[in-house]
């Protein structure tokens, strides 16, 4: 490891703020990935399905977990944001 | 009767010593700044116990080597067994981790341990340390002045370090200049009594300083100033083994049945490897002797041989005790066993966690876990149901009809008997708690506070809604038992989303599901008007029905919006970070019908 990497590392630790942002990003990430398969499970459920009121709770599932990742996803936009320096 | 006059004895003793000798002065000056550079070195440690400390003992549970390991490691870091010790009955007292996993860890800190005397004897003896000392408070104190959280912690973690170097120093001048005025080797006895003198002394004093560290130091530097010999050394150093679990013994006095296990185990641990040592004392120092020739230390240097000597008998111990750790921990079990509980009373809130904010963090979470499991008994009954029938897979129809039959049910009782008590030592564990708390782990605290606050609030809701319950339930018009039976179904069923939610694994989106359970409660009050007006037009109920029908069916959407709230934070799992993402991400009441119109 070179000294530039090894500042930006110790510069990183003592920045909480950044470190924290970071954090938040994997999370929120980790938490958006789950979203995404659940919702390609429901999907790929709804193919199959011939029962209607099945048909009509699959859809409601799969209107509120996009709905939640879409809420995921701008909120990932705003933290991609807050990291940009002030233009 | 001894408490009382042991402190004031010490002192008398101590002032006696200073004014009849300086050197005498000088050393005990030197333990006094050792120990205090090791409480501010536990003080920098704690800064970072909000994260990693706690996130790489979590990873060590699963297998010995690990436990051992992270023992190991983390005492040679922060040079305190003790301080691992206390984070380990921390989190077994929280439930985190086994006893077995415990055990390790604890073997492993001994092991650890013995790093301190290699520290002083091989870097601290030989290189002016004082030297390094000053530049390392004067450092230290500024950074703890600043306010990021991380650099207070490098600056209580540099000051330690400082004032440890600051205190062997100081011990080394005194012993050194103690030899001009009196040879304390003289004192010296040699054979089985030195060995059992000497160990008891090294007992005492580790039992006075609260440090087997702070007494190994005193060794070591006594050695290198020839005031002791190196036999009443080596006994002096098991003695200090054996004393050290006395540091662990107090602090799991306040701690549960589990810590007091772990202590136990520390207890047996050092005193069967003291047993060992005492008993092959000679074998030993002839390992030692070639352990130090292989290790290229001349054979008159005998501070460093003494370092040998205390991994080796430690080293011993671990390799002895290790086999011996799962019949430890049954007899630890049938030993010390808890004490009989009541399920009112509180299973994870433990005074000896309370200085460790995500120990203590976790440790409200399960114990609020247990409110909900009583709540759960209480609002099943007043809805006339078994809490294992909603547990189960019965159609919840099967469950409404089966079970009509009205039994009387006081809820106020229960509630004081299952929940007030539990509920009240809940909240005040969190304000004794929050004050070492970062704002993120406030905020996660206010959040569990708010979660047993809706748990109460369900339970008296369900109380006022029983009383038309039980009196509908039976009434022989069918209409408004109908509509009564609706009301327990939907909550039977709600209760058991809840329950499957909570079972739902490590599986983040799970508890995002109570979105859907909050649409399907907002979807039946928005059907609840129309039902009402289409009973009275068709005169199937009277206005006072329709009226108590109303306020009952408020009752219950309230006991299911507090129950989904609890259930949003009580059931995320994961760490802080994950559980503030999975709760910004849920909808609320708005985005809900947003989503579901959209899907229309």
């Amino acid at each position: 490891m070179n000294m530039k990497k090894l500042f930006a590392k110790a510069e990183n630790f003592l920045n909480s703020d950044k470190r924290k942002r970071k954090e938040k990003k994997k999370c929120l990430k980790h938490v958006l990935k789950k979203l995404r398969k659940q919702e390609e499970k429901f999907n790929a459920r709804l193919q199959d399905e011939t029962d209607q009121a099945v048909i009509d709770k699959l859809n409601k599932k799969i209107a509120l977990v996009h709905a939640q990742r879409k809420k995921g996803l701008a909120l990932m936009k705003e933290l991609r944001e807050k990291k940009k320096p002030a233009q | 009767m001894i408490r009382k006059i042991f402190l004031p004895s010490i002192l008398l003793v101590l002032a006696y010593g200073f004014w009849i000798s300086p050197d005498f002065k000088e050393i005990s000056a030197g333990v006094a700044i050792f120990l205090f550079g090791m409480l501010s070195l536990e003080e920098g440690f704690k800064a970072f116990t909000g994260g990693l400390l706690e996130n790489l003992l979590r990873r060590t549970t699963n297998k010995l080597w690990k436990s051992l390991s992270f023992g190991i490691i983390t005492t040679t870091v922060m040079q305190s067994s003790s301080l691992v010790s206390v984070i380990t009955i921390s989190f077994l007292s929280a439930g985190l981790i086994s006893l077995a996993a415990g055990i390790g860890i604890i073997f492993g800190a001994n092991l650890g341990t013995t790093t301190g005397a290699w520290l002083v004897a091989g870097f601290g003896l030989k290189v002016k340390i004082s030297a390094y000392a000053m530049p390392m408070i004067v450092f230290g104190v500024i950074l703890i002045f600043q306010k990021s959280k991380e650099l207070k912690g490098i600056g209580y973690v540099l000051t330690g370090l400082g004032f440890l170097f600051l205190g062997i120093h100081h011990m080394k001048e005194g012993f050194d200049a103690f030899k001009d005025t009196i040879d304390l080797t003289t004192y010296a006895v040699s054979g089985y009594a030195g060995i059992f003198l000497f160990t008891l002394l090294g007992l005492i004093a580790t039992v006075v300083m609260q440090s087997s560290h702070a007494t190994l130091v005193l060794i070591i530097t006594a050695l290198a100033a020839h005031q002791i010999t190196y036999e009443n050394a080596l006994a002096l150093a098991i003695g200090a083994n054996i004393g050290t679990t006395v540091t662990a013994i107090l602090g799991a006095m306040s701690a549960n049945v589990e810590g007091r296990r772990l202590a136990g185990a520390h207890l047996i641990f050092n005193t069967v490897t003291a047993a060992i040592a005492i008993a092959m004392i000679y074998q030993l120092t002839h390992i030692v002797d070639l352990v130090s020739g292989w290790l290229g230390i001349a054979s008159d240097n005998y501070t460093l041989k003494l370092a040998v000597f205390h991994t080796i008998f430690n080293l011993i111990g671990v390799l002895v005790m290790t086999p011996f750790i799962n019949p430890m921990v049954r007899f630890l079990e049938n030993f010390l066993k808890p004490k009989v509980r009541t399920t009112a009373q509180p299973r994870y809130l433990n005074r000896a966690s309370i200085d460790f904010a995500e120990t203590a963090i976790n440790a409200v979470r399960k114990e609020t876990l247990h409110l909900y499991d009583n709540a759960f008994e209480i609002i099943a009954g007043g809805l006339r149901l078994k809490p294992a029938w909603i547990r189960s897979d019965r159609p919840i129809t099967e469950l409404t009809n089966s079970s009509t039959r009205s039994r009387e049910i006081d809820i106020d009782e229960q509630y004081n008997r299952q929940v007030k008590g539990l509920y009240s030592d809940i909240i005040d564990y969190m304000s004794e708690a929050q004050p070492s708390m970062s704002s993120g782990q406030s905020e996660e605290l206010f959040a569990l506070r708010s979660a047993g606050r809706d748990l109460v609030g369900a339970i008296k809701d369900i109380k006022h809604l029983q009383k038309n319950l039980e009196r509908y339930m039976m009434s022989p018009n069918p209409a408004i038992r109908d509509e009564y039976q609706s009301i327990r179904g939907q909550l039977a069923s709600l209760l058991r989303g809840l329950e499957l939610v909570r079972h739902g694994g490590d599986d983040s989106a799970t508890v995002l599901s109570l979105d859907e359970l909050k649409a399907e409660m907002d979807e039946i009050e928005g059907l609840l008007d129309s039902t009402v007006d289409r009973l009275i037009r068709n005169h199937l109920i009277t206005a006072e029905m329709a009226t108590s029908l109303m306020n009952d069916s408020s009752y219950a959407h309230d006991v299911a919006t507090k129950l989904v709230s609890m259930g949003e934070v009580l059931f995320s799992t994961g760490d802080i970070n994950l559980r503030d993402a999975e709760r910004n991400i849920a909808l609320d009441d708005d985005e809900i019908d947003e989503a579901l119109a959209a899907s229309r």
